[in-house]
C-alpha cells in the first residue's frame, strides 16, 4: 500500500516545477541547529523546512535533523551550551510563528551563538498573506547575513528561458522563480526564439532579445505592468542587452555597420554612443559593478577573448584579459570587483571559468561537456549556468566554496539563466 | 522593494561576567509584494518566403567551418545558380540567413551566423547583384536544421540559408 502511494506521488512531483537538489555541500560548514518553531499555524512546519533548504543549498551550512535535537528550548535562556557543543552545533536557531489573519503571518527568531555563549541576533519579519516561501525566504537570508556577515541570495530570484518542443514546432517562455527554482511565473510565451534576458539594477524590469519579428531585436518590459517597448527601432538586428550599475544606459549590440559593435543606449534620449569599432565581431558587453568598465567578447584575435574598456578614459585601446585556450566569452564581472566568470573552452569542453585580476591563470568551475550563459548571484557567492544535453537543458549552480546544486528541468530545454539584484 | 520597513540597531552591551562586548543584531522587517504580469507574443510568420520562391532556391545553403565566415570553392559553386538566377530576373530579392551550431556562446553565435550571411552577401555584390536586392539576418543557433550533439549535426547546422 506504502508502495503504490509513493508511485502515484512521484510523477506530480516531478511535473510541478523546477525544484534544486543539492549535489554536493561545501567541506567546512556552518553547523546550524533549528528547534521546530512555537505556533499552531500548519505552516510552521513549512517554514522550516523552506530554511532549512535555503542555507544547505547555499553549501556553507550544515543542518541539524530535526530528530538529532537532544532538546526543544523556548528560549534563549533554557538553552543548555554543553549540549549542542555535543553535537558540534555552532548556532542555535528558536523561533515563533503567530498568525494575524488578514495581515499575514508574523516570524520573530533569535539566534543563539553556542561557543560565545550569547544571543546575537533577534529578528522579527511581517509576512503577507498565502505567501509562506517569501516569509521563510527572509528569515534564512536574516540567518545568513547574520553568521556569515554576507547577504543572502534566498529572497533573490533568476530569470531562465525555457524551449518546448513538440509535433508543431517550438514555443519559448521566459520565466521568473525564486532562486530555489520554485514559483515559476510567465513573463513572456512566443512561438520564436527568446535569449539573453537581462535584469535592470532594480530588478522592476528585464531586456531581452526576441525574434518574433523575424529578427533578432531587444525589448524591454515591466514585470509587474507586462509593458514592453522596442529599445530600438531600425531594419538592422539588435542583441546583447546589459544595464549599466544606476539603470541609465543600456549596452547593446548593433548590427547597422554591417558587423557586430557595441554601443552605449541612455535610455532617456536615446542617444547611442558607438563604443567598438573593429571588422571582427564584437558582443556581449558586461558592466563594471561601479561602471566604469565594459568586458565584451571580441573576435579581433582570431579567436572569441575577453577585452576590457576603460570608459574614464578616452579612446582607449581594449585591454585583453584572456588569454588561454581559443575560446573565451560572455563574461562578467564579480560584484566585488575581483575577477570575471566566463565560457572557457578546454579541449573539447565548454565549462565555466573564473579568472581573477591578480592572478595569471584561470580556474575551470564546472566539468560538463556543454556549460553556458554563466549568471552570479548578487553576493557574489554563487553562479548558476546552463548545461545542454542532446535533449534536454537544465540549470546547475556552483558556489565559490565548491557545493554544486541543479535545478532539473520538468521538460523542455531550459536555458539562459539570470540572476536578480538583491530585492530585501 | 525599496520601500518595505527595514531597521537595524545593534545593541551592544557589557555582560557583568564576561569580559569582552557582544552584540545583538536587532532587526524588523516586511516581506516586499510583488506581482509578475504574463505576456504572449505570436509572429505571423507573414515575413517567411513564398513557396514558390523557395522552392527556385531550395538548394543555396553553404556550409561553413566552426567559428569560420569564409566562403569554400564548394559554397561557392553553390551560389553560382542563385547568381544568374538573379541577374536573369531582377525582380528576385532573397533573404540570406546565417545559422551556426550549438557550440559556444548564443550571442557569438548569433554574431557569427550574421558574419556567415555577410560572407555570402559580399561574394554576391562582387559577382554584380545589388547590395538592395538582399536582407540579412541571423538566427545563430537558435534554429538547428538538425538536432544532437554531434559533429554531423553540426556541420549541417553551420550554414547560411538563401531564400
Amino acid at each position: 500500500m506504502k508502495k503504490l502511494l509513493i508511485f502515484l506521488l512521484i510523477p506530480n512531483l516531478i511535473f510541478a516545477e523546477l525544484l534544486l537538489e543539492i549535489t554536493k555541500g561545501s567541506d567546512n560548514p556552518y553547523r546550524v541547529a533549528i528547534v521546530p518553531f512555537e505556533g499552531s499555524s500548519n505552516g510552521v512546519n513549512n517554514i522550516i523546512k523552506i530554511v532549512k533548504d535555503d542555507l544547505m543549498r547555499s553549501g556553507e551550512f550544515f543542518v541539524l535533523d530535526e530528530d538529532m535535537l537532544l532538546s526543544s528550548p523556548e528560549a534563549i535562556e533554557d538553552i543548555n551550551p554543553a549540549e549542542w557543543k555535543l553535537l558540534k552545533i555552532d548556532f542555535v536557531i528558536i523561533g515563533k510563528v503567530v498568525d494575524e489573519n488578514s495581515s499575514g503571518l508574523k516570524a520573530t527568531y533569535e539566534i543563539y551563538d553556542v561557543n560565545r555563549r550569547s544571543k546575537v541576533r533577534s529578528s522579527t519579519v511581517y509576512g503577507i498573506p498565502g505567501k509562506i516561501r517569501q516569509l521563510s525566504h527572509y528569515i534564512s537570508d536574516g540567518i545568513y547575513e547574520n553568521i556569515t556577515g554576507i547577504k543572502g541570495i534566498a529572497t533573490t530570484k533568476i530569470l531562465y528561458v525555457n524551449e518546448l518542443i513538440d509535433g508543431f514546432g517550438s514555443t519559448y517562455i521566459l520565466y521568473v522563480a525564486d532562486s530555489d527554482g520554485a514559483n515559476e511565473q510567465i513573463l513572456l510565451k512566443s512561438n520564436e526564439p527568446i535569449i539573453s534576458p537581462a535584469w535592470s539594477p532594480d530588478s522592476k524590469k528585464i531586456a531581452y532579445v526576441s525574434f518574433e519579428t523575424g529578427m533578432a531585436k531587444v525589448y524591454i518590459q515591466d514585470i509587474s505592468t507586462g509593458d514592453r517597448d522596442l529599445v530600438l527601432v531600425n531594419d538592422h538586428q539588435i542583441s546583447s542587452p546589459a544595464w549599466s550599475p544606476d539603470g541609465k544606459l543600456l549596452s547593446l549590440t548593433l548590427y547597422q555597420d554591417g558587423n557586430a559593435e557595441i554601443y552605449i543606449l541612455n535610455l532617456k534620449n536615446k542617444n547611442l554612443t558607438r563604443l567598438t569599432k573593429h571588422y571582427s565581431i564584437d558582443t556581449e558587453s558586461s558592466w563594471s559593478p561601479k561602471g566604469t568598465k565594459i568586458l565584451f567578447t571580441s573576435g579581433r584575435s582570431g579567436s572569441p577573448q575577453l577585452y576590457e574598456i576603460d570608459l574614464t578614459k578616452f579612446n582607449t585601446k581594449p585591454k585583453r584579459i584572456t588569454f588561454e585556450g581559443n575560446y573565451n566569452a560572455k563574461g562578467s564581472y564579480l560584484p566585488n570587483n575581483e575577477g570575471v566568470i566566463f565560457v572557457h573552452r578546454s579541449s573539447q569542453q565548454f565549462q565555466i571559468a573564473l579568472k581573477y585580476f591578480d592572478e595569471n591563470f584561470i580556474r575551470p568551475l564546472t566539468e560538463s561537456k556543454m556549460d553556458e550563459s554563466p549568471s552570479v548571484s548578487p553576493n557574489g557567492n554563487v553562479i548558476v549556468y546552463a548545461i545542454t544535453d542532446d535533449k534536454l537543458g537544465m540549470i546547475a549552480g556552483v558556489t565559490l566554496s565548491g557545493a554544486t546544486f541543479i535545478l532539473p528541468a520538468t521538460n523542455g530545454k531550459v536555458r539562459e539563466p539570470a540572476w536578480s539584484g538583491f530585492l530585501r | 522593494m525599496k520601500d518595505n520597513k527595514k531597521l537595524i540597531i545593534t545593541y551592544s552591551f557589557i555582560g557583568l561576567f564576561i569580559a569582552s562586548c557582544s552584540s545583538v543584531q536587532v532587526t524588523e522587517e516586511a516581506v516586499y509584494s510583488d506581482s509578475v504580469q504574463s505576456i504572449e507574443v505570436s509572429s505571423s510568420k507573414a515575413y517567411e518566403t513564398p513557396t514558390e520562391s523557395k522552392a527556385l532556391f531550395a538548394n543555396a545553403t553553404v556550409y561553413f567551418e566552426f567559428d569560420k565566415y569564409n566562403l569554400s570553392t564548394r559554397s561557392i559553386q553553390a551560389l553560382k545558380g542563385v547568381i544568374e538566377l538573379m541577374k536573369e530576373n531582377d525582380s528576385i530579392e532573397i533573404t540570406i540567413a546565417g545559422h551556426a551550431d550549438e557550440r559556444g556562446t548564443r550571442e557569438y553565435n548569433l554574431a557569427l551566423g550574421q558574419r556567415r550571411a555577410e560572407s555570402v552577401a559580399d561574394y554576391m555584390v562582387l559577382k554584380g547583384i545589388s547590395r538592395s536586392r538582399l536582407t540579412i539576418k541571423s538566427y545563430g543557433e537558435e534554429m538547428p536544421m538538425m538536432q544532437g550533439s554531434n559533429e554531423r549535426s553540426w556541420a549541417r547546422n553551420r550554414r547560411a540559408e538563401i531564400n
